[in-house]
């Protein structure tokens, strides 16, 4: 992009025969800043833009009866999210994303915010620490969590081995259970985010702040926490978003029973075989999404997600 | 720091997408090396015991290139791609071999090329996909039946309709099937599986709304686990998963519901043009043979189809493979209905889940 612009004023002022003009011309195209960005233009409109295009055309589509879709077009798929069972799994989405990114930001924040204070051989040591469970699949890291909470499982056992409860808890296959899978997949982008804005921190602003007589709470509430904001905002977005979408944990963990529209439009596509239904819930889902983002632009000032670009 | 988020950003798209990286089926090999000296079978994973295509290659010679998918519909698209080529023979569900031989995906078998085909159960044959027994030869049958803990539940259960009985509220698991469930619901109303009357099928909805109370957890993967473990008491469950559970624990009971029967069945045919008919026509016989019948279906634990085969099952597992003494034949497959009738159920279907997370 930047050579384009840099190739405009030595073409404005070498007003030279057209053979010159064209060879600048294509000198400017095969210019390899051009060529080097390329590659990344036709990845992104093949596997992003494609795709998508491909979704949204799919989504004003009909079923065939046994497979696939007929080339008709119509808006049912879009009216039919209107009925009540469907707006619902949408509210379910957007509830337990909430709750989830509540409960990420709790415990999220302050371990990212206190880890940027560390030593710096004790941050790599918590970054290696936090990034270890990733080289696990993230299926078989929920299915211990499967062991932990079924009946008689770890939990029970040690509950009950101290006397604390007499009777297994059941506590698998509740909305609870859901919610702890949920915040364990999701905390980590909570602290990549926030500590990669403390870290930044001027923590002499914060020294200034105490030498002017404020109270430790009063320095973190006025410099420290407005300052790692953009890192606390960050962290909401990377959490909520993908909580939207994480529908194997509420397969998992809630036995089925708590719809998202994650496991909507899995079901609809692998099951019910509806793709234009599947299609059109994901389109709505990606407005959804885009508000968010926007939401997140408008309220923290921020163009990127901090620390992104 | 930045390098960092990025990371981040990553391992945020490897956890969305963990759930999406299922088995990617091989690619098939064609053309290779001379006619017949090869067999590209593409079914799902595990249908077969190992030692079982082992003897079949060095017997005849014939080298297997097993491709698996994991859904019947990725495996009509593949065939559609290559207008019914590239494999030999394929093993899939009873709803979609009707969409393959009327899509004329499948050809006519050669039954002078498979002696053993009188070896095959009727009761499993002339089906709705194949009246004649052309295309297809069956190759295990499920039935979802209802498992339970006799010593957990203080009812006598003997039918689907038993499900709704109050005692067994926050105890009950079923596998995911939206079909199977919503048709414990039909087959109470007295209805058929398969009906396209809406209003019916709204109605059993509603009635399964009233069976929400009773559900623990709703889910097609090892679900005998849970019966096991007993964070439930009763399960409707496919057939392999009822004798895995009542090996592990025989005092398990099983109920064929007085309803009637749902029942499934896979089945082998030929691709249209597959590039070696004769290797397949041969496997097929090979195991239609029944001693290798009774080692595939001890192993894969589904319904012996092989009426030759029954007795050669271990008596550990014969009860569980093979249908009861005096068998009424009073079952229903279930069938690819209306889109109409399709959108419906799954409404219903969803109805029902969230209901039943309503507890």
């Amino acid at each position: 992009m930047s050579a384009e612009i840099k190739a405009g004023p030595t073409e404005a002022s070498d007003p030279g025969g057209v053979p010159q003009k064209r060879k600048a011309a294509l000198r400017r195209f095969f210019d390899a800043a051009t060529i080097s960005v390329m590659p990344i233009y036709a990845f992104t409109l093949l596997f992003v833009v494609g795709p998508l295009v491909y979704m949204f055309i799919l989504s004003f589509l009909k079923r065939a009866e046994t497979w696939g879709v007929l080339r008709e077009f119509t808006w049912s798929n879009y009216t039919n999210i209107l009925k009540p069972v469907y707006l619902k799994t949408f509210y379910e989405s957007l509830k337990l994303a909430f709750f989830t990114t509540f409960f990420v930001a709790l415990v999220g924040y302050p371990f990212g915010y206190f880890m940027a204070r560390l030593s710096a051989t004790w941050k790599r040591r918590m970054m290696l620490l936090l990034m270890i469970p990733f080289w696990t699949s993230s299926l078989i890291r929920l299915y211990g969590w499967i062991i932990i909470f079924r009946a008689n499982g770890t939990l029970d056992k040690i509950l009950m081995g101290l006397g604390i409860t007499q009777a297994p808890l059941k506590l698998l296959y509740t909305y609870s259970a859901v919610v702890v899978g949920m915040i364990y997949a999701l905390v980590p982008f909570m602290i990549f985010a926030v500590y990669s804005s403390a870290e930044k921190l001027d923590w002499q602003l914060v020294e200034a702040a105490r030498d002017l007589g404020a109270t430790p709470w009063q320095a973190f509430i006025t410099v420290s926490f407005r300052l790692t904001l953009p890192g606390l905002l960050s962290g909401v977005v990377l959490t909520f978003i993908p909580s939207m979408g994480l529908f194997f944990i509420a397969d998992i963990l809630g036995g089925n029973k708590v719809i998202l529209v994650g496991n909507l439009i899995q079901e609809q596509l692998m099951k019910a075989r509806n793709w234009p239904f599947a299609a059109a819930l994901s389109v709505v889902l990606m407005i959804l999404t885009s508000i968010m983002i926007a939401l997140y632009r408008k309220v923290s000032g921020v163009k990127d997600l901090e620390g992104l670009v | 720091m930045k390098k960092l988020l990025g990371f981040a950003i990553v391992l945020a798209l490897l956890v969305s997408l963990a759930s999406a990286c299922q088995k990617t089926p091989g690619a098939p090999t064609t053309g290779e090396g001379p006619q017949d000296k090869e067999l590209n079978l593409f079914t799902w994973e595990g249908m077969f015991p190992e030692e079982v295509l082992a003897r079949f290659e060095d017997e005849t010679g014939i080298r297997i290139n097993y491709s698996t998918f994991d859904f019947n519909e990725t495996m009509l698209a593949k065939l559609e791609a290559s207008g019914g080529g590239d494999y030999d023979l394929v093993i899939a569900d009873d709803y979609i071999l009707e969409a393959v031989i009327s899509s004329g995906l499948a050809q006519k078998l050669d039954l002078s090329k498979i002696p053993n085909i009188g070896n095959v159960n009727p009761i499993y044959q002339g089906q709705f996909y194949d009246p004649n027994n052309e295309y297809t030869v069956p190759y295990g049958a499920g039935v979802q039946t209802i498992v339970y803990n006799p010593d957990a539940v203080q009812i006598e259960i003997d039918g689907y309709e038993d499900l709704w009985d109050p005692s067994l509220k926050d105890s009950l698991g079923t596998i995911a099937n939206h079909r199977v469930i919503n048709g414990m619901a039909l087959k109470v109303l007295g209805e058929s599986y398969n009906t396209e009357d809406l209003e019916v099928i709204e109605a059993a909805g509603r009635k399964l709304i009233e069976l929400a109370p009773n559900i623990r957890v709703i889910k097609d993967d090892n679900l005998q686990d849970d019966l096991l473990s007993g964070e439930i008491d009763v399960a409707v469950m496919y057939t392999s998963q009822v004798t895995t559970a009542k090996l592990a624990n025989p005092d398990l009971k099983v109920v064929f519901p007085k309803e009637g029967i749902g029942f499934g069945i896979m089945a082998n045919f030929i691709p249209a043009k597959a590039p070696h008919p004769d290797a397949a026509h041969k496997f097929i016989d090979f195991i239609l043979d029944p001693e290798v019948s009774a080692e595939c279906f001890e192993w894969l634990r589904y319904y012996c189809t092989n009426k030759a085969a029954d007795e050669l099952i271990n008596p550990d597992y014969r009860d569980f493979l093979t249908l009861p003494e005096g068998f009424n034949e009073d079952m229903e497959m279930i069938r690819v209905v209306s889109a109409e009738a399709e959108e419906v159920h799954t409404r219903i279907w969803t109805e029902f889940k969230a209901a039943c997370g309503q507890n």
